[in-house]
C-alpha cells in the first residue's frame, strides 16, 4: 500500500519536475514546480516526518512559490527572455548535472529508498515535532545557528540592495 | 482479513469525511443568507424577504440561477488554468477542516463505540493548517492571471502580496499560544483550555494580531482589496460566472467559518464551556458569534487603503507579534 | 456648544489619543453604532406584497375633480389651473351647462392634465377658485402607454355622478359652495372608484397599512386594508 503511494508521488514529483524546465510559460512552470513541492511534502509524510512535510508546504508552497509568481506576474517575463540562447554555459550545465546524478545514484544505491518505515504509531508521528526540535537545539545546534545568520544576512542584504537603489 | 474493529473505525473516518464536506458544502447557504439579512439590518432594510418566509429560500434560489448561468471563459485566458483555479482556492480551505476538532468524544447510542470528532488529531495540525490555507492564495493568483484582465490581474496580485505580509502575523500569534499550551495539536490545546483558562486571558494581545491577519487573509472587509469594487470592479473574479464563481463565494464562506472556528479552538476554549450543554453546542455557538462579529465588522468599516495596508501588516502587527512571543517567552520562563 | 451649529472636536491629549488607538475606543463606537442600527426596526416597506404606505392628507398625487355635497361638479372651466401651471401641463376647455350638472352653467368639456409633464406641484391646487381641483392621495401611476399618462376628466372626477350624498348619514349641513369642506365628503379617489375600495379624503394619514396586490384584467393594484394600520416612523 505504501509503496503504491510512494511511486505515485515519485513519478508525479519527476513528473512535474521536467514539466518546469518544459513549459514555455513562466507561469506553467511555475504551477508545475509547486505541484513538484506538495508530492515532495507527501513523501516527507511517507517517511513519518509530518513536521517537515506542513513546514515544505508553509516555506516553500505557501510563501517562496507565491513570491516566484508575484515575481513573475509583475514582470511580465516575455517568451523573448527565455530564448536567450545558453550555448557557452552548456559543458557547465552538463558537469554540473552529471555531478548531481552521479551523487543522486551513489547515494540511492547506499540507502534503502523504498524501507517501510513501520506503523504510524504515536511514537513516529505525535512526537515528531519534539524529536527534531530536541536534535536542532542540542546535536545540530551549529549548523541551525549559521543558517539562521546566513537568513539574515541575505535579509538584510536584500533591504541594503533596494535601499541603494532608491537613494541614488 | 482485517478486524472488524478496524473496518469499523475505517468506515468511521469515512463517515466523518463524508458528514464534514457535506456541512461544509452546504453552509455557505445559511451565511450568505446571514450576511445579506445582518446587512440589511445593519443597514435599516430588510433584506431578502420574498422567497419563503423571511427569506429563508433565498440562497437556494441563487444556487437554482447560478447553476444554469452560462459559464462564460474570456477568449484570451489561459483556458486550463482558468477552469481550475476556483478549485484551487476551494480545496484547501476545505482540506483544512481534516484537522479540525468539533467537540469531546461522544459514544454512538447503538454501537457503542467512542467516536471522536475530528477526523484526524495531526501533530502539527497549527502547522497544517496555516500552510495549507496558505496553498488558497493561488486560486485567486492564478484565477487573476488566467482571467487575462488588468482588474483580475490586480486583485491577484494585490491578494500575493496581502498573504505573504499577514501570513507571518497570523502565525506568530499562533506561536504564543503553541508556547503557552506546549502543543502543536489542537486536540491538546483545546484540553489546556478547560476550566475558563482559555487562552485569550494570557493572550490577549496573540488574539487581537491573529483576528486581524486572519480578516486580511480570508479577504474581508476591511482588507478585502484583491476584490475592491471600488477600484478593481470585483478583482480576481471580474471574468468568472455561474458555478465558477460560486465556488469562489463557496472559499470566502468556508474561510470565514475557518477563520471563526480557529479563533475559537486557539484562544476561546474550544468546545469548553458550563456543562449544561454539549461540546459540540458550546463550540458552534461560539462559531457563530464570531461569523456574526465577521460580518458584523464587515457592515461597520470602511476599506482600507493599499499602502495603508502593508503598512499595518509590516509595520504594527508584525513587530507586535514579535513582541508578543517575546513577551511569552519571559513568563514562560 | 450652546445652539451653535458648528460640532467642534473637542482637543484629545495625547495620552487619550494613545489610549484610544490602543483599545479601539473609535473601532468600538462605530461597531455599537452599527450594532443599535441592526437591531433597530427596518424602515423598509414590504410593499406591494403585504404594506402600503398611505400618505398624509398634504400629499400631493394624482389630481382629482371634486363634488359638492349634491353631487354637482364644482369645476367651473375657469382654466385658471392652465394659467398657473408651470409646465403647461393642464387642458381645459369649458361649455355651456345649464342642466345643473356643474355648480354653474359653465363646466369644463375638457379637462386634462399630461401626468408625464406634470411636477406635482399643487399651483393649479391653489389657483382653483371653487376648490374643485385637489391633489390626491393616489400615487401608482405607472402605466404601460403614454396616452395612458394623460388623465381626462372621466378617469379623475369623483365618484357620484349626479346623485346627491345621503346627508342625513353623514350628518353634514349644506354649505355653499365656497365652502365645501373636504373632509365631511367621504370621497373615492378617482383611479380606485371603480374598484371600491377607499380612502376617504378625511382620513388622516400617514401610516403604514397592511395591504394585498391584487391581480385583474386590468392590471396590478395594492389594496390597502385601512382597518390595520400603524404607525411607521
Amino acid at each position: 500500500m505504501e509503496q503504491i503511494f510512494f511511486f505515485i508521488f515519485a513519478v508525479v514529483a519527476v513528473g512535474s519536475a521536467v514539466a518546469v524546465v518544459a513549459f514555455r510559460n513562466p507561469v506553467h512552470s511555475a504551477i508545475s514546480l509547486m505541484v513538484c513541492f506538495f508530492q515532495v511534502a507527501a513523501l516527507f509524510i511517507l517517511l513519518r516526518s509530518p513536521f517537515l512535510a506542513a513546514a515544505q508546504l508553509f516555506i516553500y508552497v505557501g510563501a517562496v512559490m507565491v513570491l516566484f509568481l508575484f515575481v513573475v506576474m509583475v514582470l511580465d517575463l516575455g517568451r523573448a527572455s527565455f530564448d536567450e540562447p545558453v550555448f557557452h554555459r552548456r559543458i557547465w550545465g552538463i558537469v554540473v548535472v552529471l555531478g548531481l546524478f552521479a551523487e543522486v545514484v551513489y547515494l540511492t544505491l547506499k540507502g534503502e529508498p523504498s524501507h517501510i518505515k513501520g506503523p504510524y504509531v504515536d511514537g513516529a508521528m505525535m512526537n515528531n515535532t519534539e524529536v527534531m526540535g530536541t536534535l536542532l537545539y542540542t546535536k545540530y545546534i551549529y549548523p541551525f545557528e549559521i543558517v539562521s545568520i546566513l537568513l539574515l544576512l541575505a535579509l538584510v542584504g536584500a533591504i541594503a540592495l533596494t535601499m541603494n537603489s532608491k537613494g541614488e | 482479513m482485517p478486524e472488524m474493529a478496524t473496518i469499523l473505525e475505517v468506515l468511521f473516518i469515512i463517515f466523518k469525511v463524508v458528514v464534514v464536506t457535506m456541512i461544509l458544502f452546504s453552509l455557505p447557504l445559511p451565511l450568505t443568507w446571514m450576511e445579506r439579512k445582518i446587512a440589511a439590518h445593519i443597514q435599516v432594510r430588510l433584506g431578502p424577504f420574498r422567497v419563503g418566509p423571511h427569506g429563508v429560500l433565498q440562497p437556494f434560489a441563487d444556487m437554482m440561477k447560478l447553476m444554469f448561468k452560462e459559464d462564460i471563459i474570456p477568449y484570451k485566458a489561459d483556458k486550463r488554468l482558468f477552469r481550475i483555479a476556483p478549485i484551487i482556492s476551494m480545496v484547501p480551505v476545505l482540506a483544512a477542516f481534516a484537522v479540525v476538532p468539533f467537540g469531546n468524544d461522544i459514544t454512538i447510542p447503538f454501537l457503542n463505540e467512542e467516536v471522536s470528532l475530528y477526523i484526524a488529531d495531526m501533530d502539527v495540525a497549527i502547522l497544517y493548517i496555516l500552510a495549507i490555507t496558505g496553498i488558497g492564495v493561488y486560486g485567486i493568483i492564478f484565477g487573476g492571471w488566467a482571467s487575462n484582465s488588468k482588474y483580475a490581474l490586480l486583485g491577484g496580485i494585490r491578494s500575493t502580496a496581502q498573504m505573504i505580509s499577514y501570513e507571518l502575523p497570523m502565525s506568530l500569534a499562533a506561536i504564543g499560544v503553541v508556547m503557552i499550551t506546549n502543543s502543536l495539536s489542537l486536540v491538546n490545546i483545546v484540553n489546556a483550555q478547560q476550566g475558563w483558562h482559555w487562552n485569550i486571558i494570557y493572550q490577549p494581545l496573540g488574539f487581537f494580531i491573529f483576528f486581524i491577519a486572519s480578516l486580511a487573509e480570508i479577504n474581508r472587509i476591511p482588507f478585502d482589496l484583491p476584490e475592491d469594487e471600488g477600484t478593481l470592479a470585483a478583482g480576481y473574479h471580474v471574468e468568472y460566472s455561474a458555478m465558477r464563481f460560486s465556488f469562489f463565494m463557496l472559499t470566502e464562506y468556508v474561510a470565514m467559518v475557518l477563520a471563526s472556528v480557529l479563533a475559537v479552538l486557539l484562544f476561546f476554549g474550544g468546545w469548553n464551556g458550563p456543562g449544561f450543554l454539549p461540546s459540540i453546542v458550546w463550540f458552534v455557538v461560539k462559531v457563530s458569534v464570531f461569523i456574526y462579529f465577521f460580518m458584523w465588522i464587515r457592515f461597520t468599516l470602511p476599506r482600507y487603503r493599499y499602502d495603508q495596508l502593508m503598512t499595518i501588516g509590516w509595520k504594527i502587527l508584525l513587530p507586535l507579534s514579535l513582541f508578543n512571543v517575546l513577551i511569552t517567552g519571559f513568563f514562560l520562563i | 456648544m450652546s445652539d451653535g451649529y458648528i460640532l467642534e472636536k473637542r482637543k484629545e491629549s495625547a495620552v487619550e489619543t494613545f489610549f484610544n488607538r490602543i483599545f479601539f475606543i473609535d473601532f468600538i463606537k462605530g461597531l455599537s453604532l452599527t450594532l443599535k442600527y441592526n437591531l433597530s426596526r427596518s424602515i423598509t416597506l414590504r410593499y406591494p406584497d403585504e404594506e402600503k404606505w398611505i400618505p398624509y392628507k398634504r400629499f400631493r398625487g394624482q389630481h382629482t375633480l371634486n363634488r359638492d355635497e349634491y353631487g354637482r361638479e364644482l369645476c367651473v372651466g375657469c382654466e385658471l389651473c392652465a394659467k398657473s401651471c408651470p409646465t403647461d401641463c393642464i387642458t381645459v376647455i369649458p361649455m355651456e351647462d345649464s342642466a345643473g350638472r356643474g355648480i354653474a352653467d359653465r363646466v369644463a368639456r375638457v379637462w386634462e392634465v399630461n401626468l408625464t409633464r406634470c411636477m406635482f406641484c399643487g399651483l393649479c391646487e391653489d389657483a382653483c377658485p371653487t376648490e374643485a381641483l385637489k391633489l390626491g392621495r393616489e400615487y401608482e401611476l405607472s402605466c404601460f402607454s403614454l396616452s395612458n399618462a394623460v388623465m381626462d376628466k372621466d378617469r379623475i372626477l369623483i365618484a357620484g355622478q349626479g346623485e346627491p350624498l345621503d346627508l342625513e348619514a353623514t350628518g353634514a349641513e349644506p354649505k355653499g359652495w365656497m365652502k365645501v369642506s373636504l373632509d365631511s365628503i367621504d370621497y373615492i379617489t378617482p383611479l380606485d372608484f371603480k374598484k371600491g375600495d377607499r380612502v376617504p379624503a378625511n382620513y388622516e394619514g400617514g401610516v403604514n397599512a397592511a395591504a394585498s396586490l391584487e391581480r385583474t384584467e386590468d392590471g396590478i393594484r395594492v389594496v390597502p386594508d385601512l382597518s390595520k394600520t400603524k404607525k411607521w416612523w
